[in-house]
């Protein structure tokens, strides 16, 4: 009895051990900088423009055509919280950017006059996110979303297919009104906007000059839109695509020739990568699975798969904490595929912010979307490549 | 046929027992596996088996069949010693604090080589009929369980030299330390050490400003000491904690609860600052200083389970850990963290694009009268001052056990690393508060007279075997508060009170250094500017400097002098910064090191 129980320890001990090396491993293909080039713009990624013409064909439209007037009257909507019921929030108070994106000495500025910005403000203004950094987002009377929703960035959201964390929303003029009117967001009807608008001089000038009817709230979303268009950004990927080939790190284009090969462009691609379709999460589920490989084996520790464990965990339907029971489109588990331009300055992650480390988010696709565990190298190496799909915004001079 | 299983498996515990020996120093990836084996190897085997056959075979020939077998006796006196023994190890260890592990370790190590002894005795016939087999069931039996240590990239821990790349799991958390190390834990859980980055809000601001003005590749250089992690991960920036939508309060929760929390919720989370692991991993230091020490914390000995984040695996590893404590105690504490060179390597900064030093804290302490190697009995270190436990303003050194049931120590160095910065440890707990001003108090001396109408008072540095003040001493305020009254109880002269603001009233006495860039403007907060050194009234050790107050003409003796050498951590003008972002937080108190009052005829 006690023969047969040890050996047969030592076989499954050994099973373990070896089963690395019998597990066939797929081929990767080694791409130089050109091939990966051709790989990436192949498969609909492509680099943001920094020519105007080039920026009007992608995003100017007949309805709406974008001018330099229109631009400057969208952004003084878009710093003025006159568009909020108490008039404390405006689309920038939760889609934080500064005025001036090229100030270099925002923060000085900030921290030697006090007073002028909220706290968390006065040191993530600089990030140029286009986000709160916060888990949810925080509308008018200091309310938060009652689906503890995150608020992703409006930086090149202008290009997405789809917008909001359920993609019910598929025109960037189709998502103000609804920020405007939303009660946990802005909470301010059409007609209340229009009269306080109307109220001001100056903007009922703007208008005039701009719109043939003045103040409409029609024309108020038209002139935000046409400002959320322009806040697009270029990065060290773009540069890359239009045949820089260093301006990404070595480390940054083996991330990126894991992200196309590993499948993580399935998902996130296109100009935005990202925001192009809506999918599940999570597609696999580990909610029963024993799993005891690696139990002596340095390689997996740190997982939590492969580290020795019997789930006894209750049933979780994400990986992280579910606050706010958000499910996506029809309660599916549907999302929007975020965008991941600056994703590096949109902490935290997930529909509900509930992941604070890019790299445990890395870890969590992988594992979840795509059945991987990650190396820790593979990690290091996709999130080099997301640090290079930072941007600053672009300045076109057409419109200053 | 059972009797040989009994064989084998005492056979198996004394194998597997015997390579733990010091002797054999075997490789500590097998170790740490072989060590686990025997342990819960030997528990299951005699329970299961062993027991239920000593029950049986006793009874048989002793009860039933009346057998009369010195060996037996001896054997079963000599197994009752082992149980005893081993059971003691497990349940309690051998920490150092008892006689009694020791004592076991001891029994339980010497008296297994008699049991197998007494079992060749006790079965003399049998041994040599089935000796063989027994012999070459042994070398079957354990011939696998070298074939999967073998391989040691798979069990082994250790990383190639330089290891290029670290995971937060590598940076074990502070808070797993807490469990053994109790007192320690607790004392470094609200000391500066333990919040010099992310929850340090005049660090956080400094360090936002240094990226904005040098670069952010800059703040590497603040990082290396601050928050040595995080430069590890490559990270660029320190970060924050977030808890929901709110920071939780980095600045008046005692006892780093939001540490424990967070490693309870998210154990591979990086913990960011000086943790447990970036000092005690620390196996070279020179005293250069800008964080030149080397770390090593992938090629470490860690004991089975050591680093996981499972109850029942972390019970396991403080079970093998306490049986035999020694390369525990090896891998975390080096005699090296006795030398100030070791702290030299932090405390000392220079800049690193003109080579400019701005603090200099360890040279200081050289050419200081502290450092005297050649008498031991002057000689003091920095953690003979810095990490002695002071009690009613004198250096009481703390007696009893730093771990649970660890061995009692006459000198435990206390980790509250007391020093200048009383302030933002006494947010969080008076007694590192205290800790800090009782030895801010020993540091100097002041002596009075008065000389044809002119006050002169002494201040002599005393106590600190470093100048006064060191440090960042931009942002450090020393000052002498003097008023004089006459007779009537009419003031008749005062220096450095503070205005409304808080600031320090225009030409008091202050003590510090005043770095200027290269036009010979100050530096303000921007101190990896300095190129030229504008002001330097700071103290060395062991001197004594005087300042000459001239009192107004005919006044009316005796005259009242009370002089007060103040200090405050922060200038008020650099709290006011950094409120911008933190407005939770409150104004330094000024703390008052010495007090002299004198009657004048």
């Amino acid at each position: 009895m006690l023969r047969l129980s040890l050996l047969a320890i030592i076989i499954v001990v050994v099973w373990i051990e070896i089963l690395p090396y019998l597990i066939p491993k797929k081929t990767k293909q080694i791409y130089n900088d050109t091939m990966l080039r051709e790989t990436a713009l192949s498969r609909g990624m492509a680099p943001i423009p920094q020519e105007y013409d080039k920026f009007l064909k992608l995003l100017d439209s007949k309805n709406n055509p974008i001018t330099k007037e229109k631009v400057a009257l969208g952004k003084e909507l878009y710093f003025d919280t006159v568009l909020s019921k108490d008039k404390t929030r405006s689309c920038s108070s939760c889609h934080m950017l500064g005025k001036n994106p090229h100030n270099k000495m925002q923060f000085l500025e900030d921290i030697s006059h006090p007073g002028t910005k909220t706290d968390c403000m006065v040191c993530h203004i600089k990030d140029e996110s286009g986000s709160d950094r916060l888990s949810t987002a925080i509308g008018v009377d200091e309310q938060t979303n009652p689906n503890h929703l995150n608020t992703p960035t409006i930086l090149n959201s202008a290009l997405a297919k789809y917008r909001m964390w359920d993609g019910t929303v598929t025109t960037s003029l189709g998502v103000i009104a609804p920020m405007i009117h939303g009660k946990y967001t802005m909470n301010l009807s059409s007609e209340k906007a229009e009269k306080r608008l109307k109220n001001s001089r100056v903007y009922t000038r703007e208008f005039k000059k701009i719109f043939k009817d003045g103040v409409t709230f029609e024309n108020i979303a038209k002139a935000l839109d046409v400002y959320q268009k322009t806040l697009l950004t270029r990065s060290a990927y773009d540069r890359f695509l239009e045949g820089d080939n260093s301006a990404m790190s070595e480390e940054a284009k083996k991330g990126f020739s894991d992200f196309i090969q590993l499948g993580c462009k399935g998902c996130h691609t296109g100009i935005t990568v990202g925001g192009q379709t809506i999918q599940k999460f999570p597609t696999r589920n580990y909610n029963h699975i024993i799993d005891v490989t690696g139990i002596f084996s340095r390689k997996y520790i740190g997982r939590e798969t492969a580290a020795f464990d019997f789930n006894f965990k209750q049933y979780q339907r994400f990986p992280f904490e579910n606050k706010g029971g958000f499910l996506g489109k029809n309660n599916q588990q549907l999302f929007r595929v975020p965008i991941l331009r600056n994703v590096t300055k949109t902490s935290p992650y997930f529909h509900n912010g509930a992941v604070f480390d890019l790299r445990e988010a890395v870890h969590i696709m992988g594992k979840y979307q795509l059945s991987m565990e990650l190396t820790e190298k593979q990690i290091d190496e996709i999130v080099a490549f997301l640090h290079s799909l930072d941007g600053e915004i672009v300045e076109y001079k057409e419109l200053k | 046929m059972k009797i040989l299983y009994i064989n084998l498996d005492i056979l198996f515990m004394f194998v597997s027992g015997i390579l733990l020996m010091d002797y054999f120093s075997i490789a500590w990836s097998y170790f740490r596996v072989i060590e686990f084996l025997h342990i819960f190897g030997s528990i299951t085997v005699t329970i299961l088996f062993v027991l239920p056959f000593l029950y049986k075979h006793i009874k048989e020939s002793k009860i039933i069949m009346k057998h009369k077998s010195m060996s037996g006796l001896m054997l079963g006196f000599v197994l009752f010693l082992l149980l005893l023994s081993g059971t003691y190890l497990f349940i309690i260890g051998n920490r150092g604090g008892d006689i009694y592990g020791a004592l076991s370790y001891y029994i339980h190590l010497y008296i297994s080589f008699v049991l197998i002894l007494a079992l060749v005795v006790h079965q003399k016939k049998f041994f040599f009929s089935r000796g063989f087999a027994t012999f070459t069931s042994v070398i079957v039996l354990f011939l696998p369980s070298y074939s999967y240590s073998k391989s040691t990239k798979l069990t082994n821990i250790v990383f190639t030299d330089g290891a290029k790349y670290h995971h937060s799991i590598d940076w074990t958390n502070s808070a797993t330390c807490k469990e053994c190390h109790p007192k320690i834990f607790k004392q470094w859980a609200d000391s500066n050490h333990r919040h010099l980055a992310d929850s340090n809000p005049y660090y956080m601001v400094l360090e936002n400003l240094a990226g904005m003005d040098k670069g952010e590749k800059f703040r590497e250089w603040c990082m290396g000491c601050h928050n040595p992690s995080a430069v590890s991960m490559h990270q660029e920036r320190t970060t924050h904690f977030m808890k929901d939508n709110v920071m939780p309060e980095p600045l008046f929760v005692k006892g780093s609860k939001n540490l424990i929390n967070e490693y309870k919720a998210h154990p591979n989370r990086l913990e960011q600052g000086v943790s447990c692991i970036a000092c005690h991993r620390i196996t070279d230091a020179k005293p250069a200083g800008n964080s030149s020490y080397a770390l090593n914390l992938t090629k470490r000995k860690k004991y089975l389970y050591e680093d996981s984040t499972a109850e029942m695996k972390v019970w396991i590893s403080h079970k093998l850990i306490n049986a035999k404590p020694k390369m525990h105690k090896s891998e975390y504490m080096k005699p090296l963290y006795k030398k100030s060179e070791y702290c030299a390597s932090c405390h000392n900064e220079f800049l690193p694009h003109s080579g400019r030093q701005v603090v200099a804290t360890y040279e200081q302490w050289k050419k200081s009268p502290f450092n005297n190697p050649k008498k031991p009995k002057e000689h003091k270190d920095c953690i003979d001052c810095h990490m002695t436990h002071l009690e009613k303003g004198k250096f009481s050194p703390l007696q009893g056990s730093s771990t649970l049931g660890g061995k009692y120590k006459k000198d435990i160095k206390v980790h509250y690393f007391a020093g200048g910065n009383y302030f933002l440890a006494g947010l969080k707990n008076k007694e590192n508060e205290s800790q800090s001003i009782q030895l801010l108090k020993t540091s100097a001396k002041l002596d009075s007279k008065i000389d044809k109408g002119v006050l002169l008072v002494g201040v002599k540095n005393v106590g600190a075997g470093h100048k006064l003040p060191t440090g960042a001493a931009d942002f450090r305020e020393l000052w002498l508060d003097i008023t004089v009254t006459d007779s009537n109880g009419k003031t008749v002269f005062s220096s450095g009170k503070l205005d409304k603001k808080g600031d320090i009233e225009k030409n008091s006495i202050i003590y510090n250094k005043i770095f200027g860039d290269k036009n010979g403007k100050p530096v303000g907060l921007f101190f990896w500017r300095y190129e030229k050194l504008l002001k330097d009234t700071r103290i060395p050790a062991g001197k004594r400097v005087v300042e000459r107050f001239t009192l107004p003409e005919n006044l009316e003796y005796p005259l009242h002098v009370d002089i007060k050498l103040n200090f405050r951590i922060y200038p008020q003008w650099v709290t006011n910064i950094v409120k911008a972002a933190y407005p939770q937080l409150t104004d330094p108190p000024v703390i008052t090191i010495k007090e002299l009052e004198k009657q004048f005829d």
